[in-house]
């Protein structure tokens, strides 16, 4: 593996906890994203309003809906897919008041879709947080044809657009929710290392 | 008083037939970065006011032989995949802060080869090594052919970084990169300055993008900074890009001992900071300055000193910049000319 040092552009993701002074609370999450919000909703709660957008994931073999249902008593809205969740938000966004905290569980790039959608209105990374739950799959940019692939498992991927094999690096870009691919057997055509399953 | 420039603009190209070449003049002028025999990551600022009369450090913004040919590769590559200028749109005021940084700096600078006249608002730019006579009004987008950052960015040497500062960061939110070492602008757009030098390695461990973020957050408008930073590049290409990494990429595998002289290149970025008074952005110019060993040899301080740097050169360093390929070919061949003699301290060829 060609690294041996942390790269910086990788983002953290941490377990999702209340944050004090906030005009609000909104909660976003999809898939096994549910356990995280089950975890959140097991502290404190503020005493500010709550919404929680929530869809489960129709292949995922352990589903949360209900047991969120009997433990959220308001501002619930169970949605029938990731889709929908966005939709929602997008629709409760223009609502919300200066100094809402944000609060987002689920896949890699489902955070990166809500995070799309909060930057319309100006929300900071910084203040969202972010829980990655289920998967480490990644989204990957080819860097040479400008194609974005969702869902790799490999740490070598064929791109979708140009065929060529990238190389997964860690650099991640906030802006396109991708980590840059680049072509793996640039130098010695041919010459691809086997592709293992490294993000499962 | 400025000097009248005589400067024989070359023809010439950095891909393809690769007929680029430095004049002996280019060579004594070129920024050779060591001063010592070792070389490690440091934040190695400086003001950037002035230097000696005929060196690279001059001038704010460097003109010189390669000038024409270099604008031309830009066209270029721009034509090639215009996503190498982005501006996001909260950059207007900077787009049109480096129209005035540019334009006041050459036509100060180089008279005889730029010229700008400015009645209030409407202004009036003539670059002649170029060919370009435009009169617009400054502030008016429409009375230029495009965005007024990517006209005056296509008519100067080097990349730029135009970084937008809030939350006591710099994003790289505007940008004009056709000569890069390996980075991607279209990738990199948007990125704070530590997620931007994310691949950076022992720079971080050393703390030293916290400290250079520190320092740039209080640059002052009128006091420009500077610092060299450097790698080497097989052929002198100045498209290094991520995106066409698939055709530069088996260059990397074609030094030999005997074309090592000739092919590889030491590439060392003059980068140079200036606060923009109009947006409070920053702009970040990296101006690159190629030669090959055989250029470098001709002076044998030079080919003794990079020897030293390359054989203690740190294998992170070494693997990040690219090197591992040929490093060892270009040790072996200066090796002969080196010996062993004290240098001391600085980066002077003699």
């Amino acid at each position: 593996m060609e690294r041996g040092y942390w790269i910086r552009s990788k983002p953290l993701y941490d377990s999702l906890v209340w944050k004090q002074q906030a005009t609000g609370h909104v909660v976003v999450a999809q898939g096994e994203g549910g356990i995280a919000v089950l975890k959140l909703f097991q502290q404190m709660c503020p005493r500010e309003p709550i919404k929680l957008l929530f869809a489960d994931e129709d292949s995922a073999a352990r589903k949360y809906a209900d047991i969120i249902q009997t433990l959220v008593p308001e501002g619930l809205q169970i949605c029938e897919s990731e889709q929908a969740v966005l939709a929602a938000l997008r629709e409760q966004l223009p609502d919300c008041l200066m100094g809402t905290q944000f609060y987002v569980a689920g896949s890699e790039a489902f955070i990166w879709a809500v995070m799309d959608e909060l930057k319309v209105y100006g929300v900071q990374d910084i203040n969202v947080e972010k829980e990655l739950s289920g998967t480490l799959a990644r989204s990957v940019y080819c860097v040479h044809c400008k194609t974005t692939d969702k869902n790799v498992h490999h740490s070598i991927h064929q791109c979708s657009g140009c065929g060529r094999h990238l190389f997964v690096r860690d650099h991640f870009s906030r802006r396109l929710g991708a980590y840059m691919g680049v072509m793996v057997d640039a130098e010695e055509p041919g010459n691809i290392p086997a592709a293992e399953e490294i993000y499962p | 008083m400025n000097m009248a420039k005589n400067i024989a603009f070359k023809q010439e190209t950095f891909r393809d037939d690769y007929t680029y070449s430095n004049s002996a003049e280019a060579i004594r002028r070129f920024p050779f970065p060591f001063a010592e025999d070792e070389y490690m990551y440091s934040v190695n600022i400086e003001q950037h006011d002035g230097g000696a009369p005929g060196s690279v450090f001059e001038h704010a913004i460097d003109i010189d032989e390669h000038y024409v040919a270099e604008c031309e590769d830009r066209r270029i590559t721009l034509e090639k995949d215009p996503g190498r200028y982005i501006a996001l749109p909260h950059m207007k005021d900077a787009q049109w802060d480096m129209v005035e940084l540019i334009m006041d700096s050459l036509s100060t600078d180089y008279p005889d080869l730029f010229q700008l006249s400015k009645d209030g608002d409407n202004w009036h730019w003539i670059n002649k090594p170029l060919n370009i006579d435009q009169k617009f009004v400054f502030g008016d987008e429409s009375t230029l052919p495009m965005e007024p950052f990517e006209y005056v960015g296509r008519q100067v040497q080097g990349d730029w970084v135009v970084m937008d500062q809030r939350d006591d960061d710099l994003f790289a939110d505007m940008g004009i990169i056709t000569s890069q070492a390996d980075w991607s602008l279209a990738f990199d757009a948007g990125m704070s300055f530590k997620e931007w030098h994310g691949p950076v390695p022992q720079a971080n461990e050393l703390g030293i993008f916290d400290r250079a973020l520190k320092y740039l957050l209080h640059l002052q408008y009128g006091s420009p900074v500077r610092r060299l930073n450097w790698t080497m590049t097989v052929n002198p290409r100045l498209d290094t890009s991520p995106e066409e990494y698939p055709l530069w990429g088996p260059d990397n595998v074609s030094v030999t001992a005997d074309n090592v002289g000739q092919k590889v290149h030491l590439r060392v970025e003059l980068q140079a900071l200036f606060r923009l008074p109009r947006s409070n952005a920053m702009a970040f110019s990296i101006r690159g300055y190629l030669a090959s060993i055989d250029d470098l040899k001709t002076y044998p301080r030079w080919a003794k000193r990079l020897r030293r740097v390359l054989t203690n050169l740190h294998p992170d360093l070494s693997e990040y910049k690219g090197l591992d390929n040929y490093r060892q070919l270009v040790i072996d061949y200066l090796a002969p000319m080196d010996d062993g003699a004290d240098l001391g301290l600085g980066t002077h060829p003699e």
